[in-house]
Parts: structure tokens; sequence; C-alpha cells
């Protein structure tokens, strides 16, 4: 055949799978019978196996189908002969009732067969007349349900199975029922439990009867012997790791991979022996601490016994020496040196330390906003004393932006008694006790704050107790302080409402008289409504304004910032 | 093997057949006399015999029939009248099964030469007497193999030298020539699989085999039975050895277990409470819901899917596990569940671009359409994976008409869409069908001709006329159609670690 294509070859051009070629109708194409015409193509196999096709159905069928496809008319359709397929005369709804609802999407799962079927002893003819039985013989007292038997012959299966997995070759007795219920455990209930050792007798000599090889039967896996092979039984055997093709590139990426590996394992090796020895210097340096510690002590003993009125700190190499005549940098380094260890102290070869001549960038901060601090506050004063002697007209009538609303309310008294507006953002890194020595300071320039700040109170003191001032400016330019949760002494039992009513009572003004308000009536709480959704903006912008006044002027009013940690030094100095 | 391979030998020598008269007690395995079958006179070949029910019955295989008509008969119809054959006597017989061994070796594989060599190994020293092992007790032509979990397997790189092995300097020789003939060999395509050959296909993929021994087994079930009906399985499936002696067997209709006795079928039932196959379910439309289901993940149902269908495929082999497949099961559901009408599998990775390995319509539900909607959606998985498809060979003849008639359709319907042009491999890129698919359909309709110093493709009045037929059909029957819209799929993509087959 092969020889006849070449030989065509010249005739006829091979058919192209790629080329386009036209697609005709019947009456299109001129019938020349050629039977050359299609030798030259490719013959495609059918993929049936040789030997079966050449059946005899088959063939017929193929024939057939061909006498069609050539046209040779209506051709009775042929059928290949199946074995057949009957109804059953079980009874199919008993044995699978209808529990299936379609869920609305399409079902996802993955339980597999053990999870759904439960027990997977099944009883046999044998097991059920044998537990007929039982139960009859038992009388009514004692039934054993099926579920039970099930369970516990399932329960003897599987234990032998798995202490003698080989049974069936090494023809290893049954089990005897102390070492079955030394295994007993959870797959086993309590209520088989008890039919258990009955159970085991019928057990034992089904077992018996099948030379002792599991009652269930059973799939033949391989068992690695040479039968295993000419056994048509034994299926669903192991496979292999499939090989993976070799090639040049893998093998070197293979080699490139390996060599990162190793580049990286040896860094981690690297670095870990480098903590290992940092680990090792910082025992030997803590034991050194130890050591001078330990000398200094004892030289300090003997200066005791031999009554030498020398300071002590002469000894202490790594101190910083006080030569320095100002407060501040002795305070500094006392600070400095109070943390401990964690600074190792490092000297020059002259003996002094290199800290004494470091300049601190806390240090040169503070200096710079001191300067600021010192310029505004300067100018601030320069304009005061401009001004002294004349009298300022344009700022009076502008009244504090909170106060407007209560200006033009009727009820303004009222609130300026006793309803506080929401106190403005305070400044957080001050600590209550400031906001006391801000009042005097406050008297030098009262046009700079309109307002008073509240002071951030301590967390932990519930709000009622919180001891609160205000002062506030009046027409007029009366200055007013509000304070609120001042603890005054009981002399006697005061009722709490009244307590209540006189909070802000005292020594607040004279002139002003308390008015008994009811918070809850219509008037006040759109009067408070209105507060918030006007004091909103204006609010957090006066807020911050202040904060920044005051915190300038704490600054400026001491000349220099306080050290925060006055106690600490106090207790290095003594 | 077999003594029938002798009758598939489709060329080669002429072996004189002996023939003569033989009488009931002289009729024994081989011997191939005329039996009735359907009112006719048919030779056939006497596979095993065995008292049934009081009776002497011989299990018989009808020359040029499909082996699923393989069966059990009484004495009364065997003629023996007319001369039987006798099987060849065991000594040429010996030689014969040795002789295309050496012509037909197996294909070394040249980038592995270490497991080659320990492969022909046994190809010389083990086959000539596994040919004949079955009459030689004791006889080992495998060494034993060290118990690891991954030793176990047919080939193995290192294999313990015992007796019947040859010396090392024969090992270097034999493994030259058989290289050489292979290169020979290759020119040819091997007419038969050597044993070794398949199982190393096998191995690493396919569930199809070519081997006689394979599949030459006397049918092993009687019946079974599975939701509503009874069936005859056609051929042996290696369910539990216990089974042979069972009239029936009950098969669940859901998790497809199997129980020999009704009692046990019956307690079964109670207890079982799967109501479909138990994967995710990929497609639903009016009439059948597709499930997709991971043959590692749910090892014992797949097991028991391939043991069913192997009742009712010849060529399927399950000598390996059901690992490297996946299962496309068919439903049609009602209220007692959703019952499994057909499947294909898939191998997760073909090698050689299978898009179905096996397929199957159960016979209760045969004649149907359901065939053509597996086929159907066998090639819509295929189009959603961007890649041409081909059932894996060897196709059993039910197959090949089934996938004939599918190809038919599809290739007709596209050409008939007034074209004016058409070429092959798009009409393959079209419908996920390999060109070689294509090209078979077509010239098998004798579509493909040679007019005006060209190839055309002829829309014959015969195919058109088919395929009207069909439609009117349909149009009658209704048919059953895949909705790609109601895919609901994305192609499963398996980790370098799933992908090998270990575990």
């Amino acid at each position: 055949m092969t020889q006849r294509a070449t030989g065509q070859r010249f005739r006829q051009r091979k058919l192209s799978t790629k080329q386009n070629l036209p697609v005709l109708r019947e009456h299109e194409v001129e019938q020349l019978q050629d039977d050359d015409a299609t030798r030259h193509i490719p013959k495609v196999e059918t993929g049936v196996e040789k030997g079966e096709e050449i059946e005899h159905h088959l063939q017929a069928v193929i024939s057939a189908a061909q006498a069609a496809a050539q046209g040779g008319g209506t051709v009775a359709q042929l059928y290949i002969p199946t074995p057949d397929a009957v109804q059953s005369k079980l009874q199919y709804e008993d044995l699978y009732p209808r529990h299936f609802t379609q869920p609305a999407t399409y079902i996802r799962f993955s339980s597999t067969v053990e999870d759904t079927i439960g027990v997977a002893y099944c009883m046999t003819i044998e097991d059920a007349g044998w537990l007929k039985a039982y139960n009859q013989k038992k009388g009514k007292s004692v039934h054993c349900p099926e579920d039970e038997f099930e369970e516990c012959m399932n329960f003897f299966e599987e234990t032998s199975q798995t202490k003698q997995p080989y049974a069936t070759v090494d023809n290893a007795p049954v089990l005897s029922y102390e070492d079955l219920e030394a295994e007993f455990d959870e797959t086993i209930s309590e209520s088989a439990r008890r039919f258990a050792k009955d159970i085991y007798s019928h057990w034992k000599n089904q077992r018996l009867l099948k030379n002792n090889r599991p009652l269930l039967p059973s799939l033949k896996f391989e068992t690695n012997l040479e039968t295993d092979d000419s056994d048509p039984y034994v299926c669903f055997r192991r496979r292999e790791v499939r090989q993976v093709r070799k090639t040049r590139g893998r093998d070197a990426q293979v080699t490139e991979k390996l060599k990162k590996l190793r580049k990286e394992l040896e860094e981690a090796r690297f670095l870990m022996s480098q903590v290992k020895r940092r680990e090792f210097m910082i025992r030997d340096q803590l034991a050194m601490d130890k050591q001078i510690f330990d000398q200094r002590s004892a030289v300090k003993e003997i200066k005791r016994k031999l009554g030498v009125k020398e300071s002590d700190e002469e000894l202490l190499i790594n101190q910083k020496p006080p030569s320095k005549p100002k407060q501040k940098n002795e305070q500094a380094a006392i600070r400095r040196e109070l943390p401990g260890g964690h600074r190792p102290p490092l000297t020059r070869p002259d003996g002094r330390l290199v800290d004494s001549d470091l300049v601190y960038l806390d240090d040169q901060l503070a200096k710079k906003q001191e300067a600021i601090d010192g310029f505004i506050e300067e100018n601030l004063m320069k304009h005061q004393k401009w001004n002294v002697g004349w009298v300022d007209k344009t700022w009076r009538p502008i009244t504090p932006p909170l106060e407007q609303p209560a200006s033009k309310s009727d009820f303004r008294r009222v609130f300026t008694s006793s309803q506080l507006p929401t106190p403005p953002a305070s400044v957080s890194d001050d600590e209550i006790g400031d906001t006391i020595s801000v009042h005097p300071r406050k008297q030098l320039e009262p046009r700079r704050s309109t307002r008073i700040r509240y002071a951030t109170p301590p967390d932990d003191v519930p709000y009622q107790d919180q001891t609160r001032y205000r002062r506030r400016v009046g027409r007029g330019g009366r200055q007013m302080i509000d304070r609120r949760g001042v603890k005054r002494q009981k002399l006697e039992p005061i009722e709490e409402r009244i307590l209540d009513r006189y909070k802000y009572d005292g020594d607040s003004s004279e002139d002003e008289e308390v008015y008994p308000v009811d918070w809850t009536d219509n008037l006040h709480i759109r009067y408070r409504i209105m507060i918030e959704r006007q004091g909103d903006k204006q609010h957090a912008q006066v807020a911050a304004q202040n904060r920044r006044a005051i915190e300038n002027h704490n600054r400026s009013a001491s000349g220099h910032l306080l050290p925060p940690s006055n106690p600490a030094a106090a207790a290095a100095s003594a | 093997m077999a003594p029938r391979e002798n009758s598939h030998e489709p060329s080669g020598t002429p072996v004189p057949v002996e023939t003569g008269y033989a009488t009931l007690a002289t009729l024994r395995t081989g011997v191939k006399a005329y039996v009735e079958k359907e009112g006719g006179l048919r030779k056939a070949e006497i596979l095993n015999q065995a008292v049934r029910g009081g009776h002497l019955k011989f299990y018989v295989h009808y020359e040029e029939f499909n082996k699923r008509l393989d069966e059990w008969v009484s004495t009364d119809r065997i003629d023996l009248t007319k001369p039987v054959e006798w099987p060849a006597p065991e000594k040429p017989e010996k030689k014969k099964a040795q002789a295309p061994k050496k012509d037909v070796p197996p294909r070394p594989d040249q980038k592995n030469l270490k497991r080659s060599r320990s492969k022909l190994d046994r190809e010389i020293s083990a086959t000539p007497s596994e040919a004949t092992s079955v009459n030689i007790p004791g006889k080992a032509p495998r060494p034993s193999k060290a118990g690891g979990k991954e030793n176990k397997e047919i080939v193995v790189t290192s294999e313990v030298p015992d007796g019947s092995t040859p010396k090392p300097e024969d090992e270097e020789m034999d493994l030259v020539d058989v290289q050489d003939a292979a290169a020979q060999a290759k020119a040819a395509a091997p007419e038969n699989f050597s044993r070794e050959e398949e199982i190393e296909k096998l191995r690493t993929g396919g569930s199809m085999t070519q081997n006689q021994t394979e599949i030459s087994r006397v049918r092993n079930l009687d019946k079974i039975q599975m939701g509503k009906y009874e069936v005859e399985p056609w051929y042996f499936s290696p369910y539990p050895i216990d089974f042979v002696d069972s009239e029936m067997v009950y098969i669940c209709e859901f998790c497809l277990s199997y129980y020999g006795e009704v009692t046990s079928f019956e307690r079964h039932r109670s207890k079982c409470t799967l109501l479909h196959p138990p994967g995710n379910e990929i497609y639903r439309d009016d009439n059948v819901s597709f499930f997709e289901i991971d043959g590692r993940r749910q090892r014992t149902w797949c097991r028991n899917l391939c043991l069913l269908s192997k009742l009712f495929l010849d060529h399927k082999t399950l000598y390996y596990d059901v690992d490297p497949f996946l299962f496309y099961c068919m439903a049609v559901r009602d209220e007692h569940g959703c019952h499994l009408v057909g499947y294909f599998s898939k191998e997760k990775e073909s090698a050689e671009g299978y898009n179905v390995a096996c397929i199957l319509t159960l016979p209760q539900y045969q004649r149907k359409g359901y065939g053509k909607v597996l086929i159907d959606f066998s090639y819509l998985l295929s189009k959603r994976e961007n890649k041409l498809g081909s059932p894996e060979k060897p196709l059993s003849d039910l197959g090949l008409l089934g996938y004939r008639a599918y190809w038919q359709e599809v290739i007709v319907d596209l050409l008939i869409e007034d074209k004016v042009e058409a070429n092959i491999e798009d009409i393959g890129a079209v419908t996920a069908m390999t060109t070689n698919d294509v090209l078979h359909t077509l010239q098998n309709l004798n579509m493909l001709r040679y007019s005006k110093n060209q190839h055309v493709i002829v829309l014959t009045d015969a195919v058109i006329e088919q395929r009207e037929r069909q439609k009117a059909k349909e149009k009658i029957k209704g048919k059953r159609n895949i909705d790609p819209e109601k895919l609901i799929w994305k192609p499963p993509v398996f980790s370098a670690a799933s992908r090998t087959w270990n575990w």
C-alpha cells in the first residue's frame, strides 16, 4: 500500500488538514467513480481491537451504516445484541425511601462511602437466624437489636483484622474473647457490649467455618506474593511515583536549586554562630560587671574600716565626673546613669567619659524651643507695654464664640451659673496639678486666652468626682470661676439632690443667684442641641489655638523646662 | 495464556488444525465445536466446564461474536454430529507463545536504561516460563520483592537475581540485541502487547487493556440487582471471589456497595444515607446532573464504580488503583435520589491527550440516548480546557458506534450551516475533536472526495437525509441536550504533590 501511495503522489496532492476545503453538496460534484481518489487519504484506524473488529454484529452494523452513507436508501437500524436488563422483583420503594430533596444550588459533597453507610457489617441470613433464636431464648426482658448485633460483629471483625492481619496466610487461631474484650473502645457502644460475650460465640463459629477468614466478602488486594500477578481477582494495585522526564535543563535547575539552598543554609549557620558568640560575650560582660560591683563594695567596706571620709563617688570610674558646675548638667548626668547597664560606660584614654562632650538632641531641641518661646513672650510683653494706659475698645465687643449663643439667649444667666458647655479638648501631656499653676500666670495677660481649658483628669477618678475649674469672662469684663467636684467636708448628710443643686455654688460669684432648673425642660433641650451644632466647628479650632497658647505660656513662665523626673533625680543625689 | 489466542492471530502461517469427532466425555477446554445459538449452529470454543444444578454445562465463546454473548450451555445444545477442532497440542503452543515475544520485544525506555534493563531480565527469563507457569507450580518466575511500600510494583529498578536470571554477560548481549529488534519493531506497530509492556503502560496511565490474557476470562457473576433492575453482567469483574456462588449480587444504587445475599443488602439499605454520587455537582439541567468525583478522595466509591463498570467493559482493567482518574457521573433525579445512569472516567493528566478513559451507560439505561449526552459532556469539558480530546483506545464495538454517531452528528451539523469552506483542523478546534477523529469521520461517511484536482468535502445526500430523519425523530422523542451555560466547572488543577501517585 505504501508503494502505491508514493506512486500516486505525483498525480494527486496529499490531503492537508490545515488547508481550507470547499464544502459541496452531492449534486455539485461530478460523479466520477474513481476508487483511487480516496486511496491516498491516510486510512484511519477505528480504534477497536483488531480481533474484535471482525465480530459479526459490529460488522453488520458498520456495513449497514456504510450502505446508508453511500446512499443505499433506508436500512433498518441494526443493534448489537446485549444481554438483558429486566425489572427487579425487589420492592424498590421499601429499599429506597423517598428522602431526596433537591437543593436549589448545585450539590457540594465530600463525605466518603465509609462516612455514609454506618456500621460496615451487614447481617447475613445465618446471623439473622441466630439472632432470632437468641432473642427468643432470652425472653422479652433482654432483646438484642440488629444494630447492636452488627456493631459487635463489626467490632470483632475489625479488631481481628488489625490484630491478625495475616490470619488468612498463617492460619492463626481465632482470637479469644478476652483478647477482644481488652480492645473495647468507643467504636462499640455500651448497649452493644452487653451482648458481646454471647455474640462472640456465634462470631467464632462463623469464623471457624471460614477458616478464620474475614466474614465480609472483600476484594483481593496485592499481597506481595507471586500468585498476585496471575490472579485475576487481585485489583487496584498501588501505583509508583511517576517518573519525571529527565532533561539537561531540569538537571541544571536542580543543581541551581541545591546550590542556593546550600548557600542559604551556610548563611543561616553563620548567623547563628555569631549570635552565639554575642551571647557568650554578654554573659562574660555580666560576670565582669558583677565582679566590679563586688570589688567596689569590698573597697567601700575597707574605706569604712579605715575611716576614709572621701566620697565614694571617686571609686566609680565609669561615673561622669561632676566637674561642670552647672546643676542641670549634673542632673542630666545622673539621670543618664540611672537606667543602669544599658549603655556600657565608654571611657576615653584620659579617663573622662565620652558622654560628657556629647550634645544631646533633647537638650538642643529644648533650647531652641526656649528661644522661640522667649521671643514670643518678649513681644507679647512689649505689646502690652505699648498699650498701657490705653483702653482697647476693639476687643471688648468680641465675646468668646461659645458665649455668643448665650448672650442672645434670655436664659443666659441660668446657663452661666450652672450649664457648662463641653470643655475643649485638653492638653494631654500636662498633669492635673498644672491646672492650678495656670491661674496665677493667667492673670498676666488676660486677653490672650479668654477661655479656660481643663486639664485631663486622671482616668481612674469617676467623672463626678473630678475637680474642675473654669474661668469665664462675662459682660463688662467680669470674671467668673466655676468649679466642680470640689469635695467639702460633710457636716451633715445632705440629700443628694440638694447637694447636686448647689454643686457649682460657692465662691464663684457672690452676686449670682441659683436658679433651680429643670434639665428636661423643652427649652433647655433645644438649647443644648443648638450649642452642639454651633459649637462643633469653632470648637475644634478654638481648642487647638488655646492649647498652643497655654503650652507656650507654660514653658515661658518658668524660664526653662523643669525636668519631669524630679523625684528620681532627688533619689540619685541622695 | 488462553488457548483461544490463536484464533485471533490475524496473520502468520495458518496452523493446521486437527479435527475429528468428539463425545461428551472427550470435550474439554479449548475444543471448538458447533453450538446451537439463536436457531442456528455456530462454531464456539469451550472455555470452561462445570456441573451446575446437577447437569454438566459448558461455558462457550462463539466465534466472531462479542464475549458478552458467551454463556453456559447445556450439553444438548452442542452438536456432536459435526466434527470438532481439537486445541493445538501443548508443545507447539508453547513455541508459538514464545515466538511473537522475540519478534516484538518491548520498546526499551532509552532514557531510563536501568529500568528497561531490569524489565528485560524478566522479559527474557521470566516470560517463557510465565507462559506456562499455570502448569508448573513452584517455579518462581519473579523474584520476591522487598516489603517496602514503594516497592510493591511490578517493575522494580533493582531485582535480586535468582536462578532463572541470566548471567550478567548474557544480559549485556541481550540488551543490544533487543534494542536493535526494538528499532525494527517500531516500524511495524506491535500486534500483540506483552503482559509486561501492558502493565508498564498501565502503570503510568490509561485504563484500557489490550492484553488478551487480561480479558479472556469466564464471566463470574450471574446476575446483579441494582435499583429497579436486574442486569446480566457481560464480562468478568474482580468482585470478591465469594460471589461466584451467589445467584444474585445486590448492588446499592447510591454507594455501589455489593452484597452476596438479600438479607445483608436490606440491612445495608436501612443504614446507607448516600443519595447521590459523593462529589460536587457540576452540571444540572431538567433531565440529568453531572457529578465530578476524584478517585483519590473517594477511593471506595470509585473502586465500586469500576468494579461495576468492569461487568460491562471488556477491555477495562482494574490492575491499578483509581487515584489518577476523575469520574464524571451522570445521574437522573427523583424523590429517591440521584440514580447513576452512566459515567466516564478521565485521567487527571493524560499523556496521550485522551479526554475519556472509560465510558459507560449502565445497561438498564442503554438505547435511550444517554451515551450521546455523556460523549457530548466529555467534549464540553475539553472545550472548557481548550484542549482537543479523543477517547482512550481500544474502543469497544458499542463505543465505536456511539462515537461515530456523535462525530457524524456534530460534524454534519457544523457543515450544514451553509459553509462554503471548511478546514479539518478548524472543525476539530470548534468541536474539541482531534484531527484524526474528524478525518476518520469524514472518510467513513465518504465525504472526502477528490474533484477537479483538489480535495473537497461533500455533504452527501445520504448524510443530510440521515440527519434530517434523526431530527424528526428527536422532535418526537425529545432530545437530551447539554447546555454549556449550565456547566459550573473549572478544570481542576493538581499540585505537584498530588500528581505523584504514591500515598
